[in-house]
C-alpha cells in the first residue's frame, strides 16, 4: 500500500495501485511534545483530530509519499505537522545506525520514501536541503529513499502518475 | 540593540528550548534581550511587527522529525510575509536534539538559513545542540564543568557573535551573508550512558501511566508486525 500525505485539498495526481491520502480535512492541532504515543498510548498520539492514526497507517505502507509545496527546503506545515504527530511509528528506544543514534523499530516494514514538491521559487540551496531531509527521514525511519522530484506548480503534478 | 529570544518550542513552559535561551541570555552583553514565543501555529501580525523592530531574532526549538517542528514553520511562513526585508536583521538559531549528535539539526539549520533568504533576512549561523533532551536533568554547575559545558562554550560563542555583529554594523553584517559557521555539539556524557538514561527515563513514564516497559513496544490493533 502507498501512504501519500499530501497538503493539496483537492489531489488530482493519478495514483497506480492501492493507496490512502491523508490530507487536509479540518484543522490540525500541532504535536505538542508530550511523548503520550510513546508512552500512555503506545502507537497512537493522544490528541484525537482525525490525524492520530498516521504511525499505524506507516507500518502497513510499502511506500511513503510526500506531495507538498516546498517550504524552505522543508515540506509543507501541514504535511510537517502530520510527520510529526506519527512519530510513534518507531519505538522511543535508541539504536546505533551506521554510527550515529536514531529510534529502534517498532515495526518491521521497510518503507520506501518519495517527496514530489512544488512551488514556482525553489532554490537550488532548498532543493539540496530537501534532499537531506528525505535521506535523514530514511535513516529515522529505517527506510530508503526512492526518488525526489521537484515541479513548478501542482496542476503539473496532474500530468504525471505516482 | 535589540535582540529578540524567541522560544520555538510547543510547550510554554519548561522547555529545553527555554533553557538554551536563558543560558544563552546570560552571555548576551550590550544587548536588550527581549524574550518571545511561537508556541502554536501562527505567528500575530503584532508579534511580527514587533520582531521586525529587533536587531536580531535567535530562533530557539526542537528538532521535529529531522526539522522544524509543523507549528514553527507555519510561524516562519507568517513572518515572511510581514517581514519588512529591508532592515538587514540578522538570524540565529538554536536547535535541540534528543539525538546524541549535535549535527542531526543541521537541515533544520538549513531550512532557517533557506527562509532568511526568502524573508530578507541576514543568516548569522546556528548552533546544534545533541543530547538536548536530558538539559533539565542536567545541573548547572560553575562555568566550564559539568556535562552542560559544551553546550555553553558554543552559547557563548554564539552570544559574541550577536554582539559583535552589532558593533560592525548593518551593512558589513549584509555584505558577509553567513557571519559564522554552524556549531554542533553533544552535552559532555558518555553517549551510552545518555541511551541507557534516556531508555530508563521512558520505562519511568510508561509506569507513571500505569502501564508495564514492555508496552513501549505495542503495536496497536490495525498495525502491521
Amino acid at each position: 500500500m502507498k501512504l501519500i500525505i499530501t497538503d493539496l485539498e483537492n489531489f488530482k495526481v493519478p495514483v497506480e495501485g492501492d493507496y490512502k491520502i491523508i490530507q487536509p480535512q479540518g484543522n490540525i492541532r500541532n504535536c505538542i511534545g508530550c511523548f503520550g504515543c510513546w508512552t500512555r498510548t503506545p502507537g497512537r498520539c493522544v490528541i484525537h483530530d482525525g490525524y492520530e492514526n498516521t504511525g499505524i497507517d506507516m507500518s502497513k505502507c510499502t511506500e511513503l509519499i510526500f506531495v507538498s509545496r516546498c517550504y524552505y527546503g522543508s515540506v509543507s506545515p501541514f504535511v510537517k505537522t502530520v510527520q510529526d504527530r506519527a512519530i510513534s511509528y518507531i519505538h522511543p528506544d535508541f539504536v546505533m545506525r551506521r554510527g550515529e543514534m536514531h529510534h529502534k523499530r517498532r515495526y518491521s516494514n521497510v518503507i520506501q520514501l518519495s517527496a514530489y514538491y512544488y512551488g514556482e521559487t525553489v532554490t537550488d540551496a532548498e532543493k539540496e536541503t530537501a534532499r537531506k531531509i528525505l535521506q535523514a527521514n530514511a535513516d529515522n525511519y529505517d527506510g530508503r529513499v526512492k526518488n525526489i522530484y521537484f515541479y513548478k506548480s501542482a496542476e503539473e503534478l496532474e500530468g504525471i502518475r505516482i | 540593540m535589540k535582540t529578540a529570544l524567541i522560544n520555538g518550542s510547543p510547550k510554554v513552559k519548561s522547555s529545553n528550548s527555554g533553557i538554551l535561551l536563558e543560558d544563552l541570555k546570560a552571555y548576551l552583553v550590550e544587548t536588550e534581550a527581549v524574550e518571545f514565543g511561537l508556541h502554536t501555529g501562527t505567528a500575530a501580525k503584532e508579534k511580527a511587527e514587533a520582531l521586525n523592530q529587533a536587531d536580531a531574532l535567535v530562533f530557539s526549538f526542537p528538532l521535529y522529525v529531522d526539522g522544524i517542528p509543523g507549528h514553527l514553520l507555519s510561524c516562519l511562513a507568517d513572518l515572511e510575509e510581514a517581514s519588512s526585508k529591508s532592515k538587514g536583521i540578522r538570524v540565529y538559531g538554536i536547535v535541540n536534539c534528543g539525538f546524541y549528535e549535535g549535527i542531526q539539526a543541521e537541515p533544520a539549520l538549513q531550512v532557517l538559513q533557506n527562509w532568511c533568504e526568502k524573508a530578507g533576512y541576514v543568516w548569522g549561523g546556528g548552533v546544534g545542540v545533541g543530547g538536548g533532551g536530558g538539559l533539565a536533568q542536567m545541573p548547572k554547575t560553575k562555568s566550564g564543568h559539568g556535562p552542560r559545558e559544551p553546550i555553553e562554550k558554543a552559547l557563548k560563542a554564539l552570544a559574541e557573535a550577536i554582539c559583535s555583529e552589532h558593533v560592525q554594523g548593518d551593512q558589513q553584517a549584509q555584505d558577509h551573508q553567513q557571519i559564522q559557521e554552524n556549531q554542533y555539539v553533544s552535552v559532555a556524557f558518555p553517549r551510552f550512558l545518555y541511551k541507557l538514561a534516556a531508555q530508563m527515563g521512558w520505562r519511568q513514564m510508561m509506569k507513571a501511566s500505569g502501564g508495564k516497559a514492555r508496552d513501549l513496544g505495542r503495536r496497536p490493533e490495525g498495525g502491521e508486525d
